[in-house]
């Protein structure tokens, strides 16, 4: 029994399942409609962002469960090429294909945790949790 | 390209295109195409994008959205992003998109009315 | 999708909160087996466990009120036949779970009090202990343990209905207190397409999302061309909260409406300056009645003080 859903990320049809499967899961966790769509946000983000520099990837998103607190964790990872400086692309408005740089510090922002582990050459993964108060 | 997920209407000299369901990336591409041919050969002087549908604006669609602003300003149209729900007005912000230097209303309605404003045109009722 | 099924709307219990349940319980396999052994035992006693066990409660007038619906009786009665043999049929997973949560939420609704509650728990544990032992009367340290593996187990569901019990109260309380928040912060219609926001007390992050949602509702109810948000009752305006006004000003611009904060003290505005806040990005006008007035000029109203022989806020333009 596991209370995870798994998304592949391989075409922009995934990535509005994707949105549609995280606002499910929010919604079952009483998530507000506002949450619901910062949550969505968020996963559009991240995922647009496997599909951009990827190429594919995968997408999971689980309850979690601290003490009495719920809460989604989303996270999105590939085997791609890697991001050599993390610092730059966690600033606003840093990207290297010229577009907003607004997905990784901005998705931050949308959630209540986040962190990203990535190495050049193996691929990226990005997870983000935000908690029901 | 852009078929049924956002038809272009003309009304008058206003171009209006109303996203029907969640676009995929090459549809708003596909619209932004389409709507620059459309503004030259109807000599449109307003435009306007109605995504009262969308559930979701994330920083690709808002980057397009302004693209499809600027570019149709840069021949002569004047364009107005209407119908911005208010769970996405919250979201665009906390993410970092403010759609700065585009015009935006409420509705299509007031859309229409803005345009007609800035373009010094007759009201229509 | 698997969590469909180990969630419910009511109480949200993921399966590594069952287990962590278990776990802390000492809830084994062998208390399964245990359990699942005396099945048959408890099916045979079913009936006159599940009478007694009622002509307890109906003999309390507190609890006798609860079941003064014949129909009501019966259905319950059927129900707690059902739970009884459930207990010794093993398989003590998300499902049943979600079964025992959804019993606290009945009781919660019909506003069975805890006590009432748990004494039903220990009233019943009591007959069936009694049970045991006739049943196991040459071996009583068997009827010792299998009565210590019941206990386990409707220790787990008391504990699973109580924070349902719980998880429900809280949530009324949340929404009561979100409902009072929204009522200390009015928007106002001044007049069509003129929302007022007098923001008064404190503003932390949590009150600011909320106001910017109140705000954005109302731009869109009440068809809003321009806000004024007057933050003179605001004792401190920091580098945060005027971020959150920014915020604010910035997504009631994205669905077309215009905004004017007013009432920041000169002091606080460099302040702001001081610390980088870009308040260029927001108009500020020093006064709410500059505010108003600067307002209905960009909505096409002419505003005339009294004094030059004409009544205020008058007129319209075309
Ligand atoms: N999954 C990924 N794999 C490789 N590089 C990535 C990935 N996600 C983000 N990046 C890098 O981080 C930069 C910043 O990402 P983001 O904030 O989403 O902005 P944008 O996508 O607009 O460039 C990207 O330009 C890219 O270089
Ligand atoms: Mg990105």
């Amino acid at each position: 029994m596991s209370d995870e859903l798994s998304v592949p990320v391989r075409s922009e049809a995934d990535l509005v399942t994707a949105r549609q499967r995280g606002r499910e899961i929010a919604s079952a966790l009483h998530f507000s409609s506002s949450e619901q769509t910062l949550i969505a946000t968020a996963i559009s983000e991240v995922t647009r962002n496997i599909l951009s520099y990827a190429g594919s990837g995968e997408l999971k998103l689980s309850l979690v469960q601290q003490g009495r607190k719920m809460g989604v964790s989303i996270t999105a990872r590939d085997n791609g090429p890697g991001i050599a400086d993390l610092f730059s692309a966690m600033q606003d408005g840093y990207s290297t294909s010229g577009s907003l740089g607004l997905g990784l510090p901005g998705s931050k922002r949308l959630m209540d945790e986040f962190g990203i582990v990535s190495e050049v050459g193996k691929g990226t993964t990005v997870t983000m949790t935000k908690w029901k108060l | 390209m852009n078929r049924v997920r956002a038809p272009v209407l003309k009304l008058g000299e206003t171009l209006i295109a109303s996203v029907q369901e969640a676009l995929m990336d090459a549809d708003l591409v596909g619209l932004r195409d389409e709507l620059v041919a459309d503004v030259k050969r109807y000599r449109a002087t307003g435009v306007v994008i109605d995504v009262t549908v969308l559930d979701v604006l994330d920083s690709f669609a808002a980057r397009t959205i302004r693209n499809i602003a600027q570019m149709t300003r840069l021949i002569g149209a004047r364009t107005v992003i209407v119908g911005i729900q208010p769970d996405v007005a919250f979201a665009m912000v906390q993410l970092g998109l403010t759609l700065e230097g585009t015009e935006t209303a409420l509705d299509l309605e007031d859309g229409l009315a803005l345009l007609d404003i800035q373009l010094g045109r007759e009201r229509r009722v | 999708m698997t969590y469909e099924k180990t969630l419910l709307p009511e109480t949200l219990i993921s399966s590594d909160e069952i287990g962590q349940r278990k776990a802390f319980l000492e809830f084994a396999d062998e208390d399964v087996a245990r359990l699942e052994s005396v099945n048959e035992v408890a099916i045979r006693y079913a009936d006159a466990v599940i009478e007694d066990f009622y002509r307890h409660l109906l003999s309390f007038e507190e609890t006798r009120a609860f079941f003064s619906d014949p129909d009501v009786l019966v259905h319950v009665q059927r129900m707690q036949k059902a739970y009884f043999t459930r207990l010794t049929q093993g398989n003590y997973d998300a499902e049943y779970v979600a079964n025992r949560v959804r019993i606290g939420v009945v009781h919660e609704r019909i506003g069975l009090p805890v006590k009432s509650y748990f004494g039903m728990y220990c009233f019943y544990l009591r007959s069936v202990m009694q049970r045991l032992q006739e049943e196991y009367k040459d071996r009583p340290e068997r009827a010792f343990s299998v009565f210590a593996s019941l206990m386990k187990l409707t220790f787990f569901d008391m504990g699973l209905a109580t924070d349902t019990y719980i998880e429900a109260r809280e949530r009324t309380i949340q929404s009561q207190q979100e409902a009072i928040r929204e009522l200390s912060t009015p928007v106002l219609l001044l007049r069509p397409g003129l929302l007022l926001l007098p923001i008064i007390g404190l503003i932390d992050t949590l009150r600011a999302r909320q106001l910017t949602e109140q705000l954005l509702r109302a731009v869109r109810a009440n068809r809003a061309k321009v806000v004024v948000i007057d933050v003179t009752g605001v004792p401190s305006v920091d580098t945060k909260v005027a971020n959150h006004l920014v915020q604010a000003v910035e997504a009631a611009r994205l669905m077309g409406a215009l905004s004017i904060v007013t009432g920041i003290a000169p002091d606080i505005a460099q302040t702001m300056v001081r610390l980088g806040i870009d308040l260029m990005r927001i108009t500020t006008v020093g006064d709410l009645q500059s505010g108003i007035e600067e307002a209905e000029r960009l909505l096409g109203y002419t505003v005339r003080r009294t004094g030059d022989g004409a009544p205020p806020l008058a007129g319209v333009q075309p």
